[in-house]
C-alpha cells in the first residue's frame, strides 16, 4: 500500500468517525433544546388556558382542549408526541402535547395543549446531508493536499529512492542524493550517505585484499610449479611420478583460480576503460579456430550462423568473455554433443546440448558455483562473464530448453 | 647468446638460470633495481627477462633506460599481475613480449627463443635437427627435401618440443602453450595426447627416428639421438 493511500485512508476514516459523532451529538442536543423550548411554551399555554377558564372566558387557542373531569387529584404534566390529520395538507403531522389535570376553583379540569413542530426526519436529513457534504469536502481537500505535497515534499525522496536502486557498492561514483528541506529526509539522506560511503570503503578494502592476496600468491605458486617441473626431470619411480602429477594438477587449479580472482577483483575498478569497437564475429571465429580440435576430440558438432556484429568493449575482456562461454560449452556438452552459435547484430546465442543443471539456475552465475560432476573447474568462468556484461551494460540470460543450455547475450 | 635475468625471487631466479643455462645460454642475474640498472648500462645482452615488480623501483623504468641507451637487447617482461595496463605500457615502451607468473620454464624458454629469432636478421629462422629442418619463417618442416605436412597445431607442438629438447615437457605446459590458459585443462590432455601421437607418427614415418618419448605419467620428451 502506498503511503499516500495509507495516510488518506486513515485521514478519511478519522474524518468520517469525527463527523458521525458530531452529527449524532448535534442531533441529540438539538432535539433536547427544541423539546425543552416547546415544553416551556406548552406549560405557559396551559397556564394561560387555566387562567382563562378561571375567569370564565372561552379559550382562544386552536390546539387546546379543556374538559371537566371527575378525577379527584391533580396530575403532574405529561408530555408526549402524537399524529394529527391535517385537512389542508392531507397528511398526518407531528404534534407535541402537554396533558395535565388542574384544579381551577372547585372543579378539576383536564387540560391538553398541543403545538406542531418540524418532524425529526427533516432535521435528521438536513444534518445528514450537511455532514456528507463536509465529509466529501474534507476528503477531497485531503487527497488534493496530499497529492500536491506528495509531489513537492516527496519528490526528493522518490528521486533518492531511484538513485539508491541504481547504486552498487562497487561503483566508483558516490551516491547522488537530492537535498530536501524536511528534517526527517535530511536525516535519512545523511544516514544513507554514511552507509553507502562506509560500504564502499569496506568493499574497496576487501577488493584490495583479494587483489593483493592473489597477487602475492603468484610468486610462491611459480616456485612450486617450477620445482615440480624440475622434479619431473629426475628419474623417479612410477609412484613418485603419480604424486608429482597430482601435485601439479593441484597447483594448476590454484593458478587458474588465482588468475580468475585477480581478474574479478580488477573487473569493477577502472582497469578496463579502453573501449573499442570490435567485430565480434571475428573474435568468435578466432576462438573457434583455436578450439576446433578440442571440440573435435569430444565429437561435438558446431553449427554457426554469424552475421556481422560490432560491439564496444575492452578487447581483452571481450576475448575473455567469448573464451569463457566457449570453454563452458566445451566442458558441459558431453561426448557427441552439439553447439549452436547464432550471432545477430545485437544478440549472441549459444546453445549446447547437455544434462540439465544439478542446482537452481539462478545460482549459475555465482562465484565458485559448479556442477558436482565437475570438481576440476574453478566455478569462476561464468561469474567473470556476468561481471563483464555488467561492466559493458549487456544483458546475459540462461534457459534450459529441449535438452539444451541456452545462453543469450544482448548488447 | 647472453641473457640477463632480472628477478627478485631467488628460488625462481635459480630455476630460470639453471634451465636456460642447460639450453645453452649464458645467463647473468640481477635481483633488484640498482643491480639491473648497472648491468644494463655496462653490458650488452641479446635478451633480458625483466620482472617489473622489483625492490628499489619499477622494472618498466629499466625498460625506458634501455631504450634511452639504444640497446639492442630484446625484452621479455615478467609480471605477477595479469594486468593489461602493464602489458600495454610495457609493449609501448618497446618490450617484445609479456609473460605472466606463474609460468612453465619451457614456455619462458620458447618465448626467449622466439624473441631472439625475431631479433636476429641472419638466417636464424632455420632450426636443424639431424636432417630435419624447421623453417620458422615459412612455418614448415622438411626432411631432406620433402615437406612434412603438419597441421598448424602439430607444427607449434614440434617447435615447442625442439626448443625444449631433452626436457620432460608436461601435458599441462603443452596445453597452455597451444590453447592459452583460457581453456579447461582437464579435457585437453586427451587432445594433447592425440596431437602428440599424430606428430610422432608423421615425424617417425619420414625420419625413421622416434624423437618423441613418452615419460610415464609425466609428459613427453624430445630426445636427440
Amino acid at each position: 500500500m502506498k503511503l499516500l493511500h495509507r495516510t488518506t485512508r486513515d485521514f478519511l476514516s478519522a474524518t468520517i468517525i469525527i463527523l458521525l459523532v458530531t452529527g449524532i451529538g448535534m442531533y441529540l442536543l438539538l432535539q433536547k433544546e427544541v423539546t425543552d423550548e416547546m415544553n416551556e411554551q406548552l406549560a405557559f399555554q396551559a397556564a394561560l388556558v387555566g387562567e382563562q377558564v378561571a375567569t370564565g372566558q372561552s379559550t382562544g387557542y386552536p390546539f387546546a382542549q379543556v374538559t371537566k373531569t371527575m378525577d379527584l387529584v391533580e396530575t403532574p404534566p405529561i408530555y408526549g408526541d402524537t399524529l394529527l390529520y391535517d385537512l389542508v395538507q392531507h397528511k398526518k403531522e407531528d404534534y407535541h402535547y402537554l396533558d395535565l389535570v388542574k384544579r381551577i376553583g372547585s372543579d378539576n379540569y383536564h387540560i391538553k395543549v398541543m403545538t406542531t413542530y418540524i418532524g425529526w426526519g427533516s432535521y435528521y436529513k438536513t444534518i445528514f446531508y450537511l455532514l456528507l457534504a463536509a465529509i466529501l469536502l474534507l476528503a477531497a481537500s485531503g487527497v488534493l493536499i496530499n497529492y500536491f505535497s506528495n509531489r513537492k515534499i516527496w519528490r526528493p525522496f522518490f528521486l533518492n529512492l531511484e538513485n539508491l536502486k541504481k547504486y552498487t557498492v562497487s561503483s566508483p561514483a558516490p551516491l547522488q542524493l537530492q537535498s530536501s528541506p524536511i528534517t526527517e529526509f535530511k536525516e535519512l539522506q545523511a544516514a544513507l550517505r554514511d552507509l553507502t560511503d562506509r560500504s564502499h570503503r569496506e568493499y574497496m578494502a576487501l577488493r584490495e585484499f583479494t587483489e593483493n592476496a592473489s597477487h602475492e600468491m603468484q610468486t610462491p605458486l611459480g616456485i612450486i610449479q617450477s620445482k615440480l617441473d624440475r622434479l619431473s626431470q629426475l628419474d623417479v619411480s612410477e609412484e613418485m611420478a603419480r604424486h608429482i602429477v597430482e601435485a601439479k594438477s593441484g597447483v594448476e587449479r590454484l593458478n587458474k583460480m588465482n588468475k580468475s580472482l585477480l581478474l574479478l577483483a580488477k573487473l569493477d575498478n577502472q582497469a578496463f576503460e579502453g573501449k573499442q569497437s570490435i567485430a565480434l564475429q571475428e573474435v568468435i571465429e578466432q576462438h573457434l579456430l583455436m578450439m576446433e580440435d578440442l571440440f573435435a576430440a569430444k565429437h561435438i558438432t558446431i553449427n554457426t550462423r554469424l552475421t556481422k556484429a560490432t560491439i564496444l568493449s575492452d578487447p581483452y575482456l571481450c576475448d575473455v568473455l567469448v573464451s569463457n562461454l566457449f570453454s563452458n560449452a566445451l566442458r558441459y556438452s558431453g561426448q557427441d554433443g552439439m553447439l549452436n552459435i547464432t550471432l545477430w547484430p545485437h544478440q549472441l546465442i549459444l546453445a549446447n546440448t547437455g544434462e540439465p543443471l544439478d542446482f537452481p539456475s539462478e545460482f549459475l552465475f555465482d562465484r565458485f558455483r559448479k556442477s558436482s560432476k565437475n570438481i576440476q573447474s574453478t566455478g569462476l568462468g561464468l561469474a567473470i562473464v556476468q561481471q563483464i556484461c555488467l561492466l559493458n551494460d549487456w544483458e546475459i540470460s540462461y534457459r534450459y530448453e529441449d535438452g539444451q543450455h541456452v545462453f543469450r547475450l544482448g548488447f | 647468446m647472453k641473457l640477463l635475468l632480472v628477478e627478485d625471487e631467488p628460488l625462481l631466479l635459480e630455476e630460470m638460470e639453471s634451465y636456460l643455462t642447460e639450453q645453452g645460454y649464458r645467463c647473468e642475474k640481477a635481483t633488484n633495481f640498482e643491480e639491473g640498472e648497472d648491468k644494463i648500462t655496462l653490458h650488452e645482452y641479446d635478451a633480458i627477462v625483466l620482472d617489473i615488480t622489483l625492490p628499489g623501483g619499477n622494472g618498466l623504468k629499466l625498460l625506458e633506460l634501455l631504450k634511452k641507451q639504444h640497446k639492442e637487447a630484446g625484452v621479455l617482461i615478467v609480471s605477477a599481475k595479469d594486468s593489461l595496463t602493464d602489458k600495454l605500457t610495457g609493449l609501448e615502451l618497446g618490450a617484445d613480449d609479456y609473460i605472466t607468473k606463474p609460468f612453465h620454464l619451457e614456455e619462458l624458454n620458447a618465448r626467449v627463443n622466439a624473441l631472439l629469432r625475431r631479433k636476429s636478421f641472419s638466417g636464424h629462422n632455420r632450426i636443424l635437427i639431424d636432417d630435419l629442418v624447421v623453417d620458422t619463417a615459412a612455418q614448415e618442416v622438411r626432411w631432406k627435401n620433402d615437406i612434412i605436412g603438419l597441421t598448424k597445431k602439430e607444427y607449434e607442438l614440434l617447435l615447442y618440443f625442439i626448443v625444449n629438447k631433452n626436457r620432460v615437457v608436461s601435458k599441462q605446459s603443452i596445453a597452455e602453450h597451444l590453447w592459452g590458459d583460457h581453456y579447461d585443462m582437464a579435457d585437453n590432455y586427451d587432445t594433447v595426447y592425440v596431437h602428440t601421437m599424430n606428430l610422432r607418427k608423421k615425424i617417425t614415418a619420414f625420419t625413421g627416428t622416434d624423437y618423441i618419448k613418452t615419460v610415464y605419467g609425466m609428459g613427453y620428451k624430445f630426445m636427440l639421438s
